[in-house]
C-alpha cells in the first residue's frame, strides 16, 4: 500500500443577488411604545443566520441595543415582499433592505427627539437606544419617550419602509453585452487543499484546506466562518463523494437513502483554516459582500489539482471516486499519454470530448 | 454598543440542537389529511389513459387530483423572466422523468392514500429515453421533451447562450499554444435532513394558510396562485423555518398539488416527502459538460478562449436558462481574458429536473477553469499560482460582458493563500496588488478591454 500526499489551489469569485438583477427584497419596521423595534421581512432563513445578521445591521443602523430588535420573518401578510433566499441575496440584498428602512426610522425618531430636546436633529445621535446632544450625552431622550410621546401625544405610528433593488441588466442575445451591471459586489476566495491519495485504493482524503475569502465586511465573523466551513465540507462532497448517478449519464445505481448516496461525515472533517479578508464592497450593508453559495465551489477543482499533485493524474469528471483514481492510475502506468500534442494544440480529454460521443451529424460539435 | 462586526450567537441556535425549532412537520392540525402522489414508472412515456374511479370509490378518500383539476397546469416559475413554462403540474399527454407526479390523493392517513394512488390506473406507450446530454443533437436522438432536446428561447429568439468579446481568432492565431480539456461535474442531491412538506388548511374565511418550507415564500406563493389564477390574498404563507434548502426548495415543488387537494377535498391536508422520494424525485444540482480551449502564450498570458457548455436539465426546463446565463456571465473566473467565444445549450433528458444549488452556474465552471488554468500554467512551466496572478482581474479590467471589475480581490486572495501555504512568490508578485494595469501588467493584447472604473 502506497499513500502519496500532494497539495493544489483554487481561485474564485462570485456575484451578489440574482444574475441580470431586477430581483427586490423589502422591509418595514415599526416602533413599540417603549422603543422597541419589530421589522418584518421577507427573507426566509435558511440555516445561514440572516436573521441573527439583519437584526445586527438593523440594530446599529438605529442605534439600539441588539435585544431590541425582533425580526419578523414569518407569513406573507405581515412580511413586506422578498424574491428570496438564494442567489447569496440575504445579508446583502435583504440586509439592505432592512438597514434602509432602519435609516427612515433612524431620521423620523431624530427628527421627534429634536422636538423633545428642542434642539435641531442634525445635532442629534442615537447610542444605546438614547438620543442624545452630539458632545452632550448628558442632553438625552430615551427612545421609549420618543415612540411614546409619538403614539400618545402626537398621534403618530414611528415606521419606515426600504426596498433594496437594481435595476434589470438587459442583454445583447448576440455578444451577451449588459446595459447595466448585472449583478451586486463581486465576491473572491482561494482554497488550498492537501490530499492524500492510496495508490491501492483509490480512496483520496483531505488532510487539510486553507481557505481565504474576501467578504467584503464581516457582519458576523462566526456566521462567516460557519458559511466558509460548512461549504469547505459540500465542496469537498462534490469533490470526491456525492453524486445522484454515479455511472453518468446512466441512470442506474442511483442512491436512494443515506446508505447509498455518501455526504460528508465527520470522518471525512480536515483540518481547517478559515482567513476572512475585508476589502468592504461600495453597495453592501456596512460594506459587507455575500459568502452564502460560493463557499463550496474552490474545492472541487483544488482537490483536483492536490490529486494531480500527488499521483500525477487528472481526473476531470467530478466526483474524483476511488473507481475514476484507479482507472486513471491505470492508465498511467499502461503508458497512455494524459494529452496529445498536435502542433501547438495540447489536446486533454479527448475521449469525453462531444465531438468522440456524438455522430458526426450531430448539430452541435466542439472544434477549437 | 456596536454589534456589526461583533461574534454574535445565532437566534435560533440552541433550539436547533434541542429539537426546540417548530419545523412544518411539527405543526398539528386535527382533522389533517395525508397525500400522496402516483409517479411516473417510465423514464419516457406517452400518457394513453388515467382513470381515477376506482380510487376515489374508495373509503377514506376526500380528494383525487390530476391535470384535469389545474387551471393553469403548465406554468413556468420563471415565466416573468423570459423562460416560457414547459413542465405540466401533473402529467397530462407525457411522462419525461421516472417519478414524476401524474396525480394525488387526499385520504384519511397515509396508508389509505398510498393503496390509493395504486388503484389509480394509467396504461402507458414507452418511449426511448435520452440520458446524455452529448447525444442530443444527433439526428436521429431519442426526443426527451415536447420540443426540441435543447431550449430554444434565449431572449425569445436564440437557442444557445452567447458570449462574444474582442477577437478571438486573433487570439488563436496569435498563440504559442493552445491547451484544451473537458470537464464534466455529476448531477448531486440536495439533500436537506428536513424532506419536501407542505401542510395547508382551509380557513372559516375562504383563504388558505399554506405552511411551506420553502426558501422564497412570496415566490412560492406567486407559483401556486398562478397555477390555480388566484388573487394573492387568497393565499396566506406561513414559513421562514426551513430545515435546510441549498436551492431545492425554491422549487415549490410540494405546495401546488397540497393545495388543490385541501380545496377539493375542503380539509387540512399535509404532504410529506419520504426520504425516497426525496433522493429519486426531487431536483438536483445539474451535470454539465464542458469544453474548454485557451490560447496562452508561452510567458503566461491567456489570450483568448473558446468554450462549449452543455448544461443537463434534465426533463424540464425550471431555472436552467438562468443558470447557464449566469454560468456564461462568469466563465473567466477570477481572471481577465479579452478574447472570448463561448456558446452554452439547456439540453433535456429524461432524468428529473436540475434545479438551483449552492452556487448555481458557477460550482460546474469554477471547476472546469481552475483545473484548466493549472494545466495552462503547467504546459508552459510556469508557477500555477503567478500564472493567477498575471492575469488575475485588476481595476478597471472588464468582464465576458464588459462590465468594469470596481473592486476585484484576485490578488490580495491569491498572495494571501500563498502565504498561508508557504509559497513563495518572486518580487514583483509580492508586491503586486489590484490596482489599474500599468507598464509590464499592461500588455497591448489588454488595453483594449480596459474601461473606466470611475464610471461605475
Amino acid at each position: 500500500m502506497a499513500k502519496a500526499v500532494g497539495r493544489g489551489i483554487a481561485a474564485i469569485e462570485y456575484p451578489t443577488g440574482m444574475n441580470q438583477n431586477g430581483d427586490p427584497s423589502q422591509a418595514w419596521i415599526k416602533l413599540k411604545m417603549d422603543g422597541r423595534v419589530d421589522v418584518f421581512a421577507g427573507t426566509v432563513d435558511i440555516g445561514q443566520g440572516s436573521k441573527t445578521v439583519h437584526s445586527q445591521i438593523v440594530a446599529d443602523a438605529i442605534g439600539v441595543p441588539m435585544d431590541w430588535v425582533t425580526m419578523d420573518t414569518s407569513n406573507t401578510d405581515s412580511s413586506a415582499f422578498c424574491m428570496g433566499t438564494f442567489a447569496s441575496r440575504g445579508t446583502f440584498i435583504g440586509g439592505n433592505a432592512v438597514r434602509l428602512a432602519a435609516e427612515k426610522v433612524r431620521s423620523r425618531i431624530l427628527e421627534i427627539g429634536g422636538e423633545l430636546l428642542e434642539v435641531d436633529a442634525g445635532d442629534l445621535e442615537i447610542a444605546d437606544g438614547e438620543v442624545h446632544v452630539k458632545g452632550s450625552p448628558d442632553k438625552k431622550v430615551g427612545m421609549g419617550d420618543i415612540a411614546g410621546f409619538a403614539t400618545f401625544v402626537k398621534g403618530e405610528l414611528i415606521s419606515g419602509q426600504g426596498t433594496a433593488l437594481k435595476e434589470y441588466a438587459t442583454l445583447d442575445p448576440e455578444t451577451g453585452a449588459v446595459t447595466v451591471p448585472p449583478h451586486s459586489a463581486i465576491s473572491y476566495a482561494a482554497c488550498a487543499a492537501e490530499v492524500e491519495v492510496d495508490t491501492e485504493t483509490g480512496d483520496v482524503r483531505v488532510l487539510k484546506m486553507s481557505q481565504v475569502y474576501d467578504v467584503g465586511r464581516a457582519i458576523n465573523p462566526t456566521m462567516v466562518e460557519g458559511q466558509i466551513e460548512g461549504g469547505a465540507m459540500q465542496g469537498l462532497g462534490l469533490g470526491l463523494l456525492e453524486t445522484v448517478y454515479p455511472y453518468y449519464p446512466s441512470p442506474d445505481h442511483r442512491g436512494s437513502g443515506y446508505g447509498s448516496y455518501f455526504v460528508p461525515s465527520m470522518e471525512e472533517l480536515p483540518e481547517l483554516e478559515c482567513i476572512i479578508i475585508e476589502n468592504p464592497s461600495s453597495d453592501g450593508p456596512f460594506g459587507a459582500k455575500s459568502i452564502g453559495e460560493m463557499a463550496n465551489n474552490a474545492q472541487p477543482p483544488a482537490i483536483a489539482t492536490a490529486i494531480y499533485d500527488a499521483v500525477g493524474v487528472w481526473v476531470t469528471e467530478m466526483p474524483i471516486t476511488p473507481e475514476k483514481v484507479l482507472r486513471a492510475l491505470r492508465a498511467k502506468e499502461e503508458g497512455r499519454p494524459e494529452s496529445r500534442t498536435d502542433g501547438k494544440y495540447i489536446r486533454y480529454d479527448e475521449e469525453l470530448s462531444i465531438n468522440a460521443v456524438a455522430s458526426a451529424d450531430s448539430a452541435v460539435l466542439f472544434a477549437p | 454598543m456596536k454589534v456589526v462586526g461583533q461574534r454574535l450567537p445565532r437566534y435560533d441556535a440552541g433550539a436547533h440542537v434541542t429539537a426546540g425549532t417548530r419545523y412544518v412537520d411539527d405543526v398539528r392540525i386535527p382533522g389533517t389529511l395525508w397525500a400522496k402522489a402516483l409517479r411516473s414508472p417510465h423514464h419516457n412515456a406517452e400518457i394513453l389513459s388515467i382513470d381515477t374511479s376506482k380510487a376515489e370509490a374508495m373509503e377514506g378518500v376526500f380528494a383525487v387530483v390530476t391535470h384535469a383539476d389545474v387551471h393553469k397546469n403548465v406554468h413556468g416559475h420563471i415565466e416573468g423572466l423570459g423562460v416560457p413554462g414547459d413542465e405540466p403540474l401533473l402529467a397530462a399527454t407525457h411522462v419525461r422523468y421516472l417519478g414524476q407526479p401524474i396525480a394525488a390523493v387526499a385520504a384519511v392517513d397515509e396508508a389509505t392514500a398510498l393503496r390509493a394512488t395504486e388503484a389509480i390506473e394509467v396504461t402507458y406507450r414507452e418511449l426511448e429515453p435520452l440520458f446524455d446530454i452529448r447525444r442530443a443533437f444527433e439526428p436521429n436522438a431519442p426526443q426527451a421533451h415536447d420540443n426540441q432536446n435543447w431550449y430554444p428561447d434565449f431572449e425569445g429568439q436564440m437557442d444557445r447562450r452567447q458570449i462574444r468579446k474582442g477577437d478571438v481568432d486573433w487570439a488563436f492565431e496569435q498563440a504559442d499554444h493552445i491547451v484544451t480539456g473537458v470537464y464534466r461535474p455529476y448531477p448531486m442531491e440536495h439533500v436537506p435532513m428536513e424532506t419536501q412538506v407542505t401542510q395547508v388548511v382551509p380557513e372559516a374565511d375562504g383563504r388558505y394558510t399554506v405552511y411551506s418550507a420553502t426558501q422564497a415564500m412570496y415566490f412560492s406563493m406567486g407559483v401556486v396562485a398562478a397555477h390555480l389564477d388566484w388573487p394573492l390574498n387568497r393565499l396566506k404563507f406561513i414559513g421562514g423555518t426551513t430545515g435546510s434548502g441549498f436551492g431545492g426548495k425554491v422549487d415549490t415543488a410540494s405546495e401546488t398539488i397540497t393545495v388543490l387537494l385541501a380545496v377539493k377535498a375542503q380539509r387540512p391536508v399535509r404532504w410529506r416527502w419520504t426520504r425516497e422520494e426525496e433522493f429519486l424525485c426531487s431536483s438536483t444540482r445539474a451535470g454539465w459538460h464542458m469544453e474548454v480551449a485557451d490560447a496562452i502564450t508561452k510567458d503566461g498570458w491567456i489570450l483568448g478562449r473558446k468554450m462549449l457548455t452543455l448544461h443537463d436539465a434534465g426533463a424540464y426546463s425550471r431555472f436552467s436558462p438562468y443558470g447557464v446565463t449566469k454560468h456564461s456571465f462568469h466563465h473567466t473566473g477570477a481572471y481577465t481574458i479579452p478574447n472570448l467565444e463561448f456558446n452554452g445549450y439547456v439540453v433535456y433528458t429524461n432524468r428529473v429536473p436540475s434545479t438551483a444549488m449552492r452556487g448555481f452556474g458557477v460550482t460546474s465552471v469554477s471547476f472546469a477553469t481552475e483545473i484548466h488554468i493549472e494545466r495552462c500554467a503547467r504546459a508552459i512551466g510556469m508557477d500555477p499560482l503567478e500564472f493567477r496572478l498575471k492575469n488575475a482581474n485588476r481595476l478597471g479590467d472588464t468582464s465576458p460582458n464588459g462590465v468594469v471589475y470596481t473592486d476585484p480581490s484576485t490578488v490580495p486572495v491569491v498572495k494571501a493563500i500563498a502565504e498561508a501555504t508557504g509559497h513563495e512568490l518572486p518580487a514583483d508578485y509580492r508586491t503586486m496588488t489590484a490596482a489599474m494595469r500599468s507598464g509590464d501588467d499592461l500588455p497591448e493584447h489588454l488595453v483594449g478591454q480596459l474601461g473606466n472604473p470611475e464610471d461605475h
